[in-house]
């Protein structure tokens, strides 16, 4: 290199560098020799040929500087240090594949020896990674162990010979046909099956086969494709559609279950929905206090949808919003202040501190304790309608009990049941739903307690849309609309009517008679009206906790609808069984077949021989004085009689 | 081996993972189902 190609290079080198002033110092400066040519001639005014030829020389004679050719084109290259050398991308740490893939592996039985099935201290579940290497290690030396134990022990002979004798585990080839998928698993020899020790069952022999010290040679042949799970034999050459119409809710149960147990949890649910658990978006304590602020401030359990966008303004037309919407839900469904409400295909959640749906009234406890006839087989809600109806309208109508417009409720029949959404969880509690009056262009908040053991279900919420609009034997209509979680309440409209209806005084906790106007169609049997029912009157209205003793119910309404018979010792009652069907559901909730049942078991009440549809009751009889004091002879000092044969007790006071 | 509910349940993951998006349960049974019978087809040849 001379002295005036060194100078030349040297100009090149630093305009090169200045053009690349912010690359990384090993990042390629790219130039053309055609710019370079272009800008020495215009500053040195000089044919470009001899620039040219004297930029090359000098750019070639420079270590700096690499030549390139792109498309008949000359490039130099350099970098800020020097030299461009390109980037050497090889790792060179082999610590992840010495840890995962050692040379000299330790001997394990199972995969218990890499992970360890004991709790840990915390009881955080940590997920742990199984190599794919330990896993092939496993199913290889299960495969070793199972052809170990193999009798194989007969010379090379024809395929059908060795594959009588040699008995073939689970991943060995086997020559049996395939058989039909519709097959018995126990006439068929499952190949393909759950545990490493099924064998395929021995062909019947053309001629026996001598002993000999020879290896076996199994012939190579079709596989099975029948994969035995829980005792269903699925043909996997069959399209995965066929197999899902024939097995898919059994089948999708044991998938879900046997991804709940993955130790890794690799795959998380949420209902039906399934979803990575490495792919969750993370929803730190800061984020559950803003949406529990939330929800308390709109002050009623709110869709996951409104939360995300309100809170998150998170678009669905954005592509992670669902796995967005799913870790939310997700999320919120592991915190114990927040509650699942939701239906299938409408998630939403409650929270601690909301106000509660309903009347106040009636306890939860209280109030499954009154429906649990529902579950002991006395519903007969489907005498009218039956569940494909129900499905295929979309509606259920029923008529209004007193107790059900007093307190706003409705047993959670089988017609509502068939209905109403199921839950999505086994373990949920309750649902809320919204139903709206297109009458009265109103909405109401309702909750839907499903049955728990042997406690019956029950909605609450519709006090102040029976108390505004309707009265006891009005017909009500339930009808579903297009939002899963939407219902529509509508009643037969009528002409004004006025009349004097049974009530319940509060503030002196006895029922009385008052004039109401009311505009809707009702069932005549159980309107209670002061005409016909005067008798209601004289109900006791026992707190709620009493109610719950059906005989004893029934014992009061007969004698308080009844009517008096029989001696002044011994009196009989008669009363008829739509009296005791309008009372007893003054009191309580009651079907017709959980009554009858009532009086059919009651040793003092008989069906009258004279009418049909009408009962005889004969309380038990009342000790006398006589027989009281006779019986207390011998007792310790009581305290002071009171009138009536009575005595004062605790209780009384 | 094939064991229900936990052979190739990596390759599930992975396209689920790919998906993008949560799956219902039955879709997720249909894809793991797919999956099965090629790994079967694949051991086969």
């Amino acid at each position: 290199m001379t002295a005036t190609t060194g100078t030349l290079a040297d100009e090149v080198w630093r305009l090169m560098t200045a053009q690349g002033i912010l690359f990384a110092v090993d990042a390629p400066i790219r130039q053309t020799l055609q710019n370079l040519v272009e800008f020495f001639v215009a500053r040195w005014q000089r044919d470009p040929e001899s620039v040219r030829a004297e930029l090359e020389a000098a750019l070639a004679a420079d270590d700096r500087f690499t030549r390139e050719e792109v498309n008949g084109q000359v490039i130099f290259v350099t970098s800020r240090q020097g030299r461009y050398v390109p980037r050497d991308t090889t790792d060179t740490h082999t610590f992840k594949q010495r840890l995962y893939e050692p040379e000299k592996p330790l001997p394990i039985d199972d995969l218990s020896v890499v992970v360890s099935t004991s709790r840990p201290a915390i009881t955080t579940v940590e997920p742990v990674y199984i190599s794919d290497y330990w896993i092939e290690q496993a199913r290889l030396i299960a495969a070793a162990k199972a052809a170990e134990q193999a009798p194989v022990t007969e010379e090379p002979a024809p395929v059908a010979a060795a594959s009588e004798r040699a008995p073939v585990i689970a991943e060995q080839p086997v020559v049996e046909a395939v058989p039909p998928v519709d097959a018995e698993p126990a006439q068929v020899a499952p190949v393909i099956a759950e545990t490493a020790e099924v064998i395929a069952e021995p062909v019947v022999a053309a001629e026996p086969v001598e002993a000999a010290p020879a290896p076996a040679q199994v012939a190579p042949a079709e596989r099975s494709t029948i994969l035995v799970v829980d005792g269903m034999a699925i043909d996997l050459s069959r399209s995965p559609a066929e197999i899902v119409a024939k097995y898919g809710p059994a089948l999708e149960r044991i998938l879900a279950e046997r991804l709940e147990q993955d130790p890794l949890r690799r795959i998380v649910s949420f209902g039906r929905m399934h979803y990575p658990e490495a792919s969750l978006i993370s929803f730190g304590k800061n984020d559950l206090r803003k949406i529990r602020d939330y929800i308390l401030e709109r002050n009623e359990p709110l869709l996951d949808t409104e939360i995300i966008a309100d809170l998150y303004y998170h678009n669905p037309r954005q592509s992670d919003y669902e796995g967005f919407r799913f870790s939310l839900n997700y999320r919120l469904s592991r915190e114990k202040d927040f509650e699942f409400v939701g239906v299938e295909g409408a998630n939403v959640w409650s929270t601690k501190g909301l106000p509660a749906i309903g009347s106040k009234r009636v306890k939860a406890a209280e109030m499954g304790q009154l429906t649990a006839y529902l579950i002991e087989g006395f519903d007969d809600s489907l005498a009218d309608q039956s569940v494909e109806s129900i499905v295929t309208s979309g509606s259920v109508t029923r008529l209004l009990t007193f107790f059900e417009w007093e307190f706003g409720v409705l047993p959670l029949d089988a017609a509502l049941a068939a209905l109403l959404p199921k839950p999505v969880f086994p373990d949920q509690r309750s649902a809320v739903l919204r139903f709206e009056s297109p009458q009265h262009f109103s909405t109401y908040l309702v909750e839907v307690r499903y049955p728990t053991g042997n406690r019956g279900g029950w909605l609450q919420g519709l006090e102040d849309f029976f108390r505004e609009h309707l009265v006891p034997g009005a017909l009500i209509t339930i009808s579903r609309s297009e939002a899963v979680n939407v219902f529509t309440i509508t009643y037969e409209e009528a002409s004004e009517t006025t009349g004097r209806l049974l009530t319940l005084d509060e503030k002196k906790n006895k029922f009385a008679f008052a004039n109401m106007t009311f505009y809707c169609a009702v069932d005549e049997d159980l309107l209670p009206e002061q005409n016909r029912y005067g008798k209601l009157r004289n109900l006791k209205a026992f707190p709620m906790g009493e109610r719950r003793k059906a005989e004893m119910i029934l014992e009061h309404v007969c004698e308080t609808m009844g009517e008096r018979g029989g001696s002044r010792e011994q009196p009989v009652y008669r009363v008829a069984f739509a009296d005791i069907f309008m009372a007893y559901n003054v009191l309580r909730p009651a079907s017709r077949s959980f009554l009858l049942a009532l009086l059919a078991n009651n040793p003092a009440i008989a069906p009258d021989p004279a009418a049909e549809g009408v009962y005889l009751f004969t309380p038990p009889q009342v000790e006398t004085e006589a027989e009281v004091a006779e019986e207390e002879e011998d007792l310790p000092i009581q305290p002071a009689l009171r009138r009536r044969s009575g005595r004062y007790i605790e209780e009384d006071e | 081996m094939i064991v229900f509910g936990d052979t190739a349940i990596d390759r599930l993951l992975q396209w689920l993972r790919a998906s993008g998006e949560p799956k219902d349960v039955r879709e997720l049974l249909v894809q793991y189902l797919e999956i099965l019978s090629k790994l079967v087809m694949e051991e086969s040849e």
